[in-house]
Parts: C-alpha cells; sequence; structure tokens
C-alpha cells in the first residue's frame, strides 16, 4: 500500500477550476517535487493534502484512509507541513517553538508533558541546533528559522512531511544546508517528503543523493507530466512550462559522481 | 534547576496579589492599627464574635477587603483577557477590548442609568451588551466558516465604534443633573460601590473565564502561529479560538460591569510581563493574571489616598501605567521585540 495516494483530485473556488484529475502515489523513503510557474496551483494542492482545504472530487487517502474523514489531531500525527514563509510575531524560544510540534499528542486543556519536551530535544539535534535551543526563534538567520520549522515538523512524529519552497529566500550555503538535512532524514528515518519548489535542480540533487525521486510538473490546472528527473526536466518540458530557453548540463564533482542541472538562460517572446 | 526556578516563580505569582490585598486593608482616611485588622480578619474567618468597636470591622471587613479582592479580581481578568488576546490575534498591540467588549458594557450601563433610577440593572445590561458586542464582532469576522485574525479585528473596530456613537447619544439625551454625570463617571471606572454582593455575582464569569484561559494557556502558543500552521499542528482552530474568545470575553465583561471601563491595564500589563517572565503563554498568562491584580490594587489605592476626594481608577491607569511602562521599556532595551 502506497503511503499517500491522491485519486483523481480536483479543487476549485465557486465556478473556477485551481486544478482537476491530479493522480498520484508516493511510498516510504520517496520524494516527491512538484514545480509549475508561480500562481499554477501548488499551494492550494498542498492545503487540500494537508486537510486544511476540502476536495471538490477525488479523495486524499494516507495509509488507506481518506483525508476528509479524519481529525485535526488525526491528520496532524500523519502530515506534518512546513511552511514557505514562516511569519514571526512573538519571540518564542527556539524550543518553545519545536514543542508545538506536540499539539496533536496534547489535550486541548494540558500542557506538553515531560516526554514531548525529550521529543523535541531529539528532533533539534537532528538538524543540528541543540545550541540554539534557548535562544529567541525571531534572532535566528533564515536557514535557521528554516530548520527549527524542520525540527518542529519532525517532532510531529509524522510518516510524511510536506514542504512548500523549503528554501526560498535562503542564500547557497543554508540552501545546501537545509537540502543535505533533507537527504539525511530521509536516509537516516525512512521520511518521505512532499516538496512545492521553484528550483528543478533540487530533484536533480536528490536523485544524486541515490533516493527515490518524482517530479511532477503542474502546467493547465493538472499534473502535465510525472516521472524521474532525469525524464522530465528537460530542456523541452521546461519551454513549455516557462516558456524559457533553458540547457541541461552535466559536470563531474568529483570521485567519479556526476551532478546533472539545468540551467536558465532566456525568455521566449 | 529548572523546575525549581518555574515552583518560585509561581509561588511569586500566587503570593504578591494576597500580599497586596492584605496591604490594602491598612490604606485609606480612616487609621485602623494593624492588630485590630489581623484580629477582625481572624475572627471573621473563623465565624467568632470581634470585640472591637463596629466602625473598625465595618470599614475593614465591608469597605476595603471586599474592595481589594474585586479590585484584583477585575486587574487580573483584564490583564488575563489581553494576554489572551494578544496571543490570539498575533498581535502585540491587541488589549482586551479589542472585540468592542467595553465599549458594548459601557452602551449597556448608559442605557441602564437612562432606563432605570435604581443601579442594580446596570450590572446586568454591561454584562449583555458587552457580550452582545463580542459575538457581533465575531459574526463579521466570520468568512467562509473561518475566522482570519484581520476580520476580527476589523468586526471589533466597527463594533467598537457603533457602540461609542450609541454611548455619545446617551449622554446626549441624558439628562444633565442626575443621568449625565452618573453616566460620565461610571465610564471612568471605579471600585467604591464594591460589596460582597458584587464579587458573588460578578465573581462567576470572571472566575470561569480565568479557569478557561488558564487552562487553553498553552494552545494560545499554537493558535500564535497563524491558522494554517495551527491547523497543520493539528489544532482544531475554530474550537480552540472560540473558548479563547469566550472566556476573555466572560472575564472582561464580568470586570466591566462592576468597575466600568479602566483602559490600559489589558494592553500594558501583558507586555510588562513578557519583559519579565518571557512569551511562553504557559508562564505569561498566569503572570499577567497576578500582575494585573497587584496594578490594580497600586492603582486603587493611591486613587483613595492621593487627594480628598477619589480620582477615578480609568485616569489614574493610564498616568500611573504610562511612566512605568517606558522605565521597563527603557530598562530591558524592548526585550527581544
Amino acid at each position: 500500500m502506497p503511503l499517500i495516494e491522491l485519486k483523481d483530485a480536483s479543487f476549485g473556488y465557486n465556478q473556477q477550476d485551481i486544478f482537476k484529475g491530479i493522480s498520484f502515489q508516493i511510498g516510504k523513503g520517496e520524494i516527491f517535487c512538484i514545480i509549475g510557474p508561480n500562481g499554477c496551483g501548488k499551494t492550494t494542492l498542498l492545503d487540500t493534502i494537508l486537510g486544511i482545504l476540502k476536495l471538490r472530487q477525488g479523495d486524499v487517502l494516507i495509509n488507506g484512509s481518506n483525508i476528509q474523514k479524519m481529525r485535526p489531531h488525526e491528520i496532524a500525527r500523519q502530515i506534518a507541513y512546513i511552511p514557505q514563509a514562516h511569519s514571526k510575531t512573538f519571540p518564542y524560544t527556539v524550543l518553545d517553538v519545536v514543542l508545538m510540534g506536540r499539539a496533536a499528542y496534547t489535550g486541548i486543556f494540558s500542557s506538553p508533558a515531560d516526554e514531548d519536551v525529550v521529543i523535541a530535544e531529539e528532533a533539534l539535534a537532528l538538524v543540528g541546533l541543540t545550541r540554539l535551543k534557548s535562544r529567541p526563534y525571531t534572532q535566528l538567520s533564515g536557514g535557521e528559522g528554516q530548520l527549527v520549522m524542520i525540527a518542529r515538523a519532525l517532532a510531529q512524529k509524522t510518516p510524511l512531511l510536506i514542504m512548500d519552497e523549503p528554501t526560498a529566500h535562503l542564500d547557497f550555503k543554508h540552501e545546501l544546508t537545509v537540502l543535505e538535512t533533507i537527504v539525511q532524514l530521509i536516509n537516516d528515518t525512512n521520511l518521505s517528503i512532499i516538496m512545492a519548489t521553484h528550483f528543478p535542480n533540487h530533484a536533480f540533487y536528490f536523485e544524486n543523493n541515490n533516493i527515490k525521486t518524482s517530479v511532477a510538473l503542474m502546467d493547465q490546472k493538472t499534473f502535465s507530466q510525472v516521472g524521474r528527473p532525469a525524464d522530465i526536466i528537460s530542456e523541452e518540458n521546461l519551454m513549455m512550462l516557462y516558456n524559457i530557453n533553458a540547457k541541461v548540463v552535466s559536470c563531474h564533482i568529483g570521485s567519479g559522481a556526476e551532478l546533472k542541472q539545468i540551467i536558465p538562460i532566456s525568455t521566449i517572446s | 534547576m529548572y523546575a525549581v526556578r518555574k515552583k518560585t516563580i509561581y509561588a511569586i505569582l500566587l503570593l504578591s496579589p494576597l500580599v497586596f490585598i492584605f496591604l490594602s486593608l491598612f490604606i485609606g482616611r480612616y487609621h485602623v492599627p494593624l492588630p485590630a485588622i489581623v484580629e477582625i480578619l481572624w475572627c471573621k474567618l473563623t465565624l467568632g464574635y470581634c470585640n472591637l468597636p463596629d466602625t473598625y470591622v465595618s470599614v475593614v471587613w465591608d469597605i476595603r477587603l471586599p474592595r481589594a479582592i474585586l479590585g484584583a479580581l477585575v486587574g487580573g481578568c483584564l490583564a488575563i483577557s489581553g494576554a489572551s488576546f494578544q496571543g490570539l490575534f498575533r498581535n502585540p498591540l491587541v488589549s482586551s477590548g479589542i472585540l468592542g467588549v467595553s465599549s458594548g458594557a459601557g452602551f449597556g450601563a448608559a442605557l441602564a442609568i437612562l432606563i432605570f433610577s435604581t443601579t442594580s440593572y446596570i450590572y446586568v445590561f454591561a454584562f449583555f451588551f458587552g457580550g452582545l458586542a463580542v459575538l457581533m464582532s465575531y459574526m463579521i469576522g466570520r468568512v467562509y466558516n473561518t475566522t482570519p485574525a484581520i476580520m476580527l479585528v476589523l468586526g471589533g473596530v466597527i463594533v467598537s465604534s457603533v457602540f461609542s456613537a450609541l454611548i455619545s447619544f446617551a449622554k446626549y439625551v441624558a439628562d444633565p443633573y442626575d443621568q449625565l454625570p452618573a453616566i460620565v463617571f461610571w465610564l471612568m471606572g471605579s471600585l467604591a460601590s464594591a460589596r460582597f454582593q458584587d464579587i458573588a455575582v460578578a465573581g462567576i464569569p470572571m472566575a470561569v473565564g480565568i479557569a478557561g484561559l488558564l487552562a487553553i494557556r498553552w494552545r494560545i502558543n499554537v493558535l500564535s502561529m497563524g491558522d494554517k500552521e495551527a491547523r497543520s499542528l493539528g489544532i482544531n482552530t475554530a474550537l480552540s479560538k472560540g473558548i479563547v474568545i469566550s472566556c476573555a470575553t466572560l472575564a472582561t465583561a464580568g470586570a466591566v460591569c462592576v468597575s466600568g471601563i479602566i483602559g490600559w491595564v489589558g494592553l500594558v500589563i501583558p507586555h510588562i510581563g513578557r519583559m519579565l517572565v518571557g512569551n511562553d503563554n504557559r508562564v505569561l498568562i498566569p503572570a499577567s493574571l497576578s500582575l494585573g491584580a497587584c496594578f490594580m490594587l497600586l492603582v486603587d489605592n493611591l486613587g483613595r489616598v492621593i487627594t480628598g476626594s477619589e480620582i477615578p481608577l480609568g485616569i489614574l491607569t493610564a498616568i500611573v501605567g504610562g511612566p512605568f511602562f517606558v522605565y521597563l521599556l527603557k530598562k530591558t532595551k524592548g526585550g527581544g521585540w
């Protein structure tokens, strides 16, 4: 049985379709990248998988059970969410933020127990931020902030993570830190990840690190193509998707390994 | 280490309002010596007979004590509701009156003064209209079965301004010799008429509200992450928000209906709490309750002794609270803001 499966999923507001006829499935330890232009409905699709928005048609099944029939805390024990841009209001400590990942296991009128604090500290250790646990999370850099969000998701102890552009606004080093953390998590804990991203090269990066990676191109309100990065991320497909000229290059990165990259060249007018 | 520190903090939070209440019994124009106060408290609590002048007993037990207890409750309620709303609305500039409870209660009181000549209806009307105002703000803020924070705040602004206009209208049509001053003084806030009956009646919604907010306080942390994240963390956001708003409204409406409109406490006390104990609502919510109670007693005692006649509370809370807040801001350099 696949970990998560979408069957003929459609969603829209009033008369307008946002997306329709989307089907895919993911198994354990796999990563699924959704690529598409701004405004194509990636975030909306993620919201329906999280059960925040209700599908107009079709089903989302996690471990065989329908997400629309599950209560919020039941969903949050299966799927954790890492937001694109988290707006910080109050300077909570890093540990307090990660502890919020335990909400699905804590009663409405209770506070997290000592076990929950232990789990939150383990999650922080997994992303390598233990030294920052008492710092206000408003004072962290963008990359560290994103790692805190990942730690919070890990504290939810779910088999599936959903990430909405996890490396937006990050510099090269922090981007690589986040990607390396993701690879390490999948290798260590057999997590599965659904990720919306603007960087097709991320899919190459994961494939290169021997993770079972799929890519979906989201276009014309549906998935136009789904498959392995090497097959899908091609010069022709990017031309159709973004209306740009691009070039796929390949370079040696030492010890016999080869890294594929796609480079945007120019727009087509 | 951490557990010991936590226990110390909670002990201080619990004890300081009790100390302030005890000190309030000494303060006032009429001097009552310490041994007499202790004896009155002892014999009243053990239901014995007090072998002391009736004036002593009456001043301490019937006037100062209920006033001090009510003051502590009112201050605590305003501060705890303010802290909860700041977390819920993810906005540190929000106060306990954000959803219109104060304006609604003010109008209710004014209406009661216009219609009835006795004051007992004021409580009922103030409480009812305070609750009604919040309900209206909530209905306005509801979009597609969700209640985005910004819509709720806008709903509160609209409802508050409508009720403020209605208060002005009530003042305009009031009899300028007795009704108008009654409305104006009520709006300035006072604890002068406090009796044990008031605590018995208004204490119920205040106690329920306080208990609810204390119980749900960690959820406010999670709610302050925003609707979408709170939901993805596994929270039924509509239910949790509904409970926080209901409890905060019960507490504030209960406070306002006996004390009149006392501004400033619901905004500034939570901030003082943030500077002292941090932003984690697990500690901040009880800290706001305790600090609010102490602050209100401090201000009320000042109001009783500064001049020959009492200064209304609403005026003093701002005059005392403002400079104190500036001092704290400068001293802690904003504390992470």
